[in-house]
């Protein structure tokens, strides 16, 4: 059955005591689109991710995800309505092995989860996880602690635990933070690939304006906590208002 | 591990086991057990308890307790303790868990100290004295644990069982996110985990497993005394894990066998023997920090397992 709106963000405000970080932000994420919020550093992008995905309770405004309000409901609550979110600083499991990385993650969506009988059972998971590792490349390396990947590999996990979740909507923070421009090139295509193949909704922030053209369909525009523009690619690149934000900002 | 435990089954059977060196081992097996159950939060969950001492001084009392008014049923014993171990770590759990780091410990330190002073300084159980000149456990009504070969047992069939079960947690699903919580608690919630829930979890397991412990202790001592409470007992717990090995379980077992034995040999030919104690102990943290059995070591027996 088709839905209207995946995600709709009205009018999120949020102010960190005096310093407003977002002033009547709002949007909507239609199903299966690849939504980007993109901006300069410091336009309030990931303070925006947070309060969709629980981190921030917003001062004013609301968060509705499938039709219902999240607004302000703690992080594992809204995870489990399938909705996730992959970090722009990267936030994995360093210590254990890439397999029990996303095992972790992936058992987080069984019916003996939060049960008794977790307490003495481990589900079989692994067919499911070594297929996400294997589109990420990550399958020789699956008994590699997480702390000895390469940075782009733990890129790469860090959208596998969020995956592994089985989201309807996928929010991704800045996931090529980091990479080269090659690494970059590659992992644009892998994460839209991914997202048609699983019928995904990706709500994506990017700073880095070549990114975002690549793969979007449609785009908004943040600049100091406010939008100032929306629309798909090719009209995000010719706004001038954008332009400006841009050149204007670009010395930060 | 089972040639150990069948060693151990074997060792009163060896001709120089006094009745001294029986209670001794029995000491070491019940700490060993006690430091196991903590390993579960220092180890697995990355939580430090500074107030396991009043989970074990729980079970003592409610044993000591229930053989003063002459219920000599170990069943009975180890039922109450359950309750009333379950019931206070209920609390205390709740209200560490809701808070982190430095903040867990006090938290749990703060409870364990209201805990200690209510039974040291008030009359309801003794006071300083405690609960004194204990009867022996019944197995079964007319079966009672009353030589030291029979309370070693015990023990050790307690330590297998505690064993066991602390194994297959730490394999299943609920040990898994517990180590995830462990190394990055914030992303757990994001995988739709509530981790509070998991914390108090693990809490209420280590607390019951080490309150059985304290219940048995009665059993060999035939007192329960304030000092079973105090935090310097729930310092030494820590200690047992430390030097044992952290997130092995078998690890804390050996510690706290080895810091029993330790203190009793030592302090059995010299009076200042915390200060060998001590040294010895800081010797073990700077050259094997890992512990008598390290934390590399059981990652990769853990990975040998999975791989077939």
């Amino acid at each position: 059955m088709p839905q209207p709106t995946m995600l709709a963000v009205q009018e999120i405000s949020k102010s960190f005591g005096a310093l407003g970080a977002l002033a009547g932000v709002s949007f909507s994420v239609r199903p299966r689109e690849v939504f980007s919020v993109i901006g300069p550093n410091g336009a309030g992008k990931s303070t925006l991710f947070n309060v969709i995905a629980g981190l921030h309770t917003p001062t004013a405004g609301r968060v509705m995800f499938q039709g219902e309000e999240i607004t302000g409901l703690p992080p594992a609550v809204i995870n489990r309505r399938r909705l996730a979110k992959t970090f722009q600083i990267t936030n994995i499991f360093p210590g254990i092995s890439v397999l029990d990385n996303v095992r972790v993650a992936a058992q987080s969506r069984l019916a003996v989860s939060g049960h008794l009988a977790s307490l003495w059972r481990r589900p079989a998971v692994d067919d499911r996880v070594m297929e996400l590792l294997g589109a990420f490349g990550l399958e020789h390396r699956r008994d590699e602690l997480a702390q000895n990947l390469s940075h782009g590999e733990q890129r790469y996990l860090e959208i596998c635990l969020a995956l592994a979740t089985d989201p309807t909507l996928l929010l991704l923070d800045e996931p090529t933070a980091g990479m080269t421009p090659g690494e970059t090139k590659e992992a644009t295509a892998l994460i839209r690939r991914i997202a048609l193949a699983r019928s995904l909704t990706v709500l994506l922030i990017e700073h880095d304006m070549g990114v975002v053209m690549g793969i979007s369909d449609r785009i908004a525009v943040l600049h100091f906590g406010q939008k100032i523009a929306e629309g798909p690619p090719d009209v995000i690149r010719n706004d001038p208002q954008v332009i400006d934000a841009y050149l204007g900002g670009a010395d930060d | 591990m089972a040639v150990v435990f069948a060693a151990l089954a074997a060792l009163p059977l060896t001709p120089w086991m006094s009745k001294y060196y029986m209670l001794l081992a029995f000491d070491a097996l019940l700490f060993g057990a006690v430091a196991m159950s903590l390993d579960l939060l220092m180890g697995y969950t990355g939580l430090v308890s500074f107030g396991h001492a009043a989970f074990f001084g729980l079970g003592a009392y409610s044993t000591a307790v229930l053989l003063e008014r002459g219920v000599l049923s170990i069943w009975l014993c180890l039922g109450l303790a359950i309750v009333v171990v379950t019931a206070y770590a209920l609390m205390v759990s709740y209200f560490a868990t809701s808070r982190r780091g430095i903040y867990f410990a006090l938290l749990t330190l703060i409870f364990a100290e209201v805990v200690y002073t209510f039974f040291r300084y008030t009359q309801t159980f003794g006071g300083s004295d405690g609960i004194q000149g204990l009867p022996s456990f019944q197995l079964l009504p007319g079966l009672a644990v009353d030589t030291p070969v029979r309370i070693y047992y015990l023990v050790l069939a307690y330590l297998l069982l505690a064993y066991v079960a602390c194994r297959v947690l730490v394999g299943s699903h609920f040990g898994q996110v517990l180590v995830a919580i462990r190394e990055n608690e914030d992303r757990v919630r994001f995988l739709g985990y509530n981790v509070q829930r998991y914390k108090m979890g693990v809490c209420l397991i280590s607390a019951v497993l080490t309150g059985l412990a304290g219940a048995l202790y009665p059993g060999r001592a035939a007192y329960a005394t304030p000092d079973l409470l105090h935090w310097s007992i729930s310092g030494e717990f820590i200690i047992m894990v430390m030097i044992g090995g952290l997130g092995t379980l078998a690890g804390p077992i050996l510690g706290g066998a080895f810091f029993i034995l330790l203190q009793e040999k030592v302090s059995s030919y010299v009076q200042w023997y915390s200060i060998v104690v001590g040294l010895v102990l800081v010797l073990i943290v700077l050259f094997i920090p890992r512990g008598l059995l390290g934390f590399r070591h059981a990652f990769r027996r853990r990975a040998g397992q999975q791989a077939h």
